[in-house]
């Protein structure tokens, strides 16, 4: 039963890993036989694979529990990058590249089953001084997994140079790519995509005391079903209740503690909150100039101008979202979240049905297929030669990598 | 022989929406199904030659006609303070040398060529469906009601500056700093002896400057001293290279600079590699700026055209001595805010969020702070100073405040007049937050108060949980 299973799975290789050593078996817990490893491999694939049947959300509590004992989010001691057929490269960064994936030697009825994983070599994350990034990054996706808005993370592993992220693949694209098309969107289309990122933001920071810290349409992805999917999370960090100094983010969508650095926390998603709404409105941000100096400056004084077609209550959720005094900015003051979604101009919203995923989306994205890719653009194939992951850097860095 | 997977995925989505839905006509469901998809695939095929129309051009702003409510104010022709460097010509495009380098045809007036062939399909696709309608994007004029929408929006005035830049933004991050206080090393900033004429020269040079300006006296003085001098001792020596990554601000002390920028982005090798000269800057000028905020690549080659001497100063530097001071002064707040009987029950979080909105305030020796018979409207922590409070009646002052002491607190919980007045007895510096900023942010003062069990708050409010969310 296990030498079929094994002779299935490298039957069905990805040609990419043909020419490579074969990997070093540092993951399998010390103690168990080859075969005990190879049942509990197949064992998750199952599971990652009944998972993406229902793609459920969880509720807040059935989140909030220990990422270990939850169906999704834990790190995997037994996936290999070699569980996974690599289709197609969805983005890239400067360190890490987004896979469509699906599962390799699939069982009758998986082959559809169709994943986005996220590949991070460890030699490029340590040069770009991003270690502490892609921890915060990993930690806070295996910790919010199951939200209905929030880039799934099934599982995390890592083999000797690299570190695996198994998302839940978004075919829609990003909102961005519909943005810019569309010029900006209309009320309802913005209402109903603003009002999902509020239920988001409300179950980072107040669920999670986290800080998401680069919100723009560039990070919104839709689902096959039309709704949001946050993803990229390189720059959350669990705040708390102690407030953070380090400039991440993006020019535009810059609060202006930040760039002020006086110390920040999850006040700047309310701001970036309000940039984002009037570019969905607008068709671009408030602030902008050619010299991203300009930018700063502009935020730092926080006039917001208006264009004469805004509806009063779109400009009053702006301006209140956009204050540079935080003690006066919507979200931050008392009662949160809850000040943003009773603001007039999300009355139409049902938060409850929302939440629950049972209002129909403006876009819902026509699909030849749970694999079709294309509302991603192409991109340039990996770069051959690659960075070595020396004894030095492994002896330095991998206890640093040790939660994936 | 299996069914075509398209049929498949089509009755498989079918089924989801069904089961979710639980319509009770089944039939008619299923028919607005497959209407609903139909409608958006022609939407798709519609939008998607749209999309090929625009291979190799931005999608940028003549994509956009009509008059331009925003007018020129964001195009950077009120340049001021900083930039005091001269311009060769009206080009704005290059209002600073220090720019980051946006994508090439967010610049070049050579891109609206590309556009040209958008311009037809670009009012098609200007608005998307509502709500309910499930359809992805504006359907064809066929469709009643989609029309009548895109009216809407190409009626309003709305529309952009004319040199937006519509790519892919990137994210930018500078160097992750932990507080001195809160780790081990002993950081101070470096300082570097300067002339009472150099300094001020430098405050004058940097007084524009938004970065600066919001800088207290100590904070500024600690930044003017970290400025270190480099003499450049003949013409033709780079200081800043474009497309190099960027560390260093530089204030010009004496001498000159020319400014050049390459189309390409960066500096190319050849005697034609440094671009066009488009600016000049000479003494109290300054470039550089964006490198203080983080790592982005140089947008210019500066280079001396005479013997010459700068002040430099480090991104890192620079942050750590504002983190630095930020970090103090919260804490400071915090610890202060703890010894306030009125609101010892305040969680850790809700100390900081006051913390946050406190707001300093310096005032002359023998200022009167608060007067008595007045309305109390704001509550005052002495952060450095001396101050004492009289009272009506009594010519002594009946009591001294030193640092750390606060008062006024009570306005925070009602309208009462003032019971002393306090007087400054010297120089100081006192924290405030008025009631309504207090209770903008934690409710009234009273329901703080009637907390009976703190210690129960403290507890419960464990990680990550946010006290206001709580008991709502």
């Amino acid at each position: 039963m296990a030498a079929a299973a094994i002779h299935r799975i490298t039957s069905h290789l990805h040609h990419k890993h043909d020419d490579e050593p074969p990997p070093p078996k540092q993951n399998a817990y010390p103690g168990e036989s080859e075969e005990e490893v190879m049942a509990r491999r197949e064992e998750e694939k199952q599971l990652i694979a009944d998972w993406e049947d229902e793609k459920r959300p969880l509720e807040p509590d059935q989140i909030a529990i220990d990422p270990a004992k939850k169906i999704v989010g834990h790190s995997s001691k037994h996936l290999r990058c070699e569980d996974f057929e690599l289709i197609k490269t969805l983005g890239t960064g400067t360190f890490a590249r987004v896979w469509l994936a699906r599962l390799a030697g699939p069982k009758e009825g998986d082959q559809d089953k169709i994943f986005a994983l996220k590949v991070l070599r460890k030699p490029d994350v340590i040069r770009l001084k991003q270690v502490e990034h892609v921890r915060n990054e990993r930690n806070v996706l295996a910790a919010v997994a199951g939200h209905p808005f929030v880039t799934t993370m099934i599982a995390s592993f890592q083999d000797h140079d690299t570190l695996y992220m198994l998302l839940d693949y978004c075919p829609g694209g990003e909102v961005f790519s519909y943005l810019r098309r569309a010029r900006r969107f209309n009320e309802p289309t913005s209402q109903f995509y603003a009002a999902e990122i509020v239920l988001i933001l409300e179950f980072l920071h107040e669920n999670q005391g986290v800080a998401y810290r680069d919100l723009k349409p560039e990070n919104i992805l839709i689902d096959a079903e039309g709704h949001l999917k946050l993803v990229d999370f390189g720059f959350a960090k669990k705040v708390d209740n102690r407030e953070t100094y380090t400039l991440c983010g993006t020019p535009e969508y810059l609060a202006p503690e930040v760039i002020r650095n006086t110390g920040h926390g999850c006040a700047v998603d309310w701001w970036a909150f309000g940039i984002l709404v009037y570019e969905f409105l607008v068709g671009q941000p408030p602030f902008w100039d050619q010299n991203p100096m300009k930018i700063y400056e502009q935020i730092v004084e926080g006039k917001v101008r208006y264009p004469s077609a805004m509806s009063p209550e779109a400009r009053d959720l702006i301006g209140s979202l956009c204050t540079v005094d935080t003690s006066k900015r919507l979200g931050n003051i008392k009662g949160g979240a809850g000040t943003v979604k009773s603001h007039p101009w999300f009355r139409q919203i049902d938060w409850d049905a929302l939440y629950h995923r049972r209002i129909q989306g403006p876009i819902v994205p026509h699909l030849r297929g749970p694999a079709d890719t294309r509302n991603f653009d192409e991109y340039d194939p990996e770069p051959a030669d690659r960075d070595p992951y020396t004894r030095e850097l492994q002896e330095k860095y991998d206890s640093s990598f040790a939660d994936f | 022989m299996s069914l075509p997977s398209d049929y498949s995925n089509e009755i498989n989505s079918l089924n989801r929406e069904v089961l979710k839905a639980q319509p009770s006509d089944v039939l008619q469901f299923c028919a607005n199904f497959f209407l609903r998809r139909l409608e958006s695939q022609r939407a798709e095929f519609l939008l998607s030659q749209q999309h090929s129309n625009q291979k190799g051009g931005g999608m940028a702003e003549s994509n956009f006609p009509g008059s331009n409510p925003f007018g020129s104010s964001t195009s950077g022709t009120n340049l001021s303070g900083m930039h005091s460097v001269e311009e060769e010509d009206e080009n704005d495009v290059f209002a600073s040398p220090t720019a980051s380098s946006f994508p090439p045809n967010a610049m070049d007036p050579n891109t609206s060529r590309n556009q040209a062939s958008d311009k037809s399909g670009s009012s098609t696709f200007g608005n998307f469906g509502g709500f309910s309608s499930g359809s992805r994007s504006q359907p064809p004029s066929s469709f009643p009601g989609g029309a009548q929408q895109q009216q809407v929006n190409t009626d309003s005035s709305q529309s952009f500056p004319n040199n937006y830049n519509m790519n892919r933004r990137t994210s930018v991050s500078a160097e992750s700093l932990n507080p001195t206080s809160a780790s081990d090393d002993n950081w101070t900033p470096p300082h570097h002896q300067k002339t009472p004429d150099q300094q001020a020269r430098l405050k004058a040079a940097v007084s524009g400057n938004f970065l600066f300006s919001h800088l207290d006296d100590e904070q500024s003085a600690q930044v003017l001293g970290a400025l270190q001098e480099k003499s450049l001792p003949a013409k033709g020596i780079k200081v800043i290279t474009q497309g190099d990554v960027g560390d260093y601000f530089y204030v010009v002390e004496s001498g000159r600079f020319d400014i050049y920028v390459n189309r390409s982005g960066k500096l190319e090798p050849g005697p034609d590699g440094l671009g066009n000269k488009v600016g000049q800057v000479g003494p109290g000028g300054s470039f550089g700026e964006l490198a203080l905020m983080y790592n982005a690549p140089r947008a210019a080659t500066v280079m001396s055209s005479e013997p010459s001497t700068l002040w430099a100063l480090d991104r890192v530097t620079f942050r750590r001595i504002l983190m630095d001071s930020a970090f103090q002064r919260r804490r400071m707040y915090e610890s202060f805010l703890e010894e306030v009987p009125l609101l010892s029950s305040l969680t850790p979080y809700e100390r900081s969020k006051i913390a946050d909105a406190l707001s300093t305030t310096k005032f002359p020796s023998n200022t009167t702070i608060i007067k008595e018979g007045d309305v109390g409207r704001a509550f005052y922590i002495l952060e450095s100073g001396t101050a004492e409070v009289y009272k009506r009646g009594i010519d002594k002052p009946v009591r001294k405040y030193g640092k750390g002491d606060y008062f006024g607190e009570l306005a925070l919980l009602d309208d009462k007049p003032r019971q002393a007045s306090v007087v400054s007895s010297s120089e100081v510096k006192v924290a405030q937050l008025g009631k309504e900023g207090f209770q903008r942010l934690l409710g009234p003062v009273e329901g703080i108060m009637r907390r009976n069990d703190p210690s129960k708050m403290e507890g419960s409010a464990g990680e990550g949980v946010d006290p206001l969310a709580q008991g709502r």
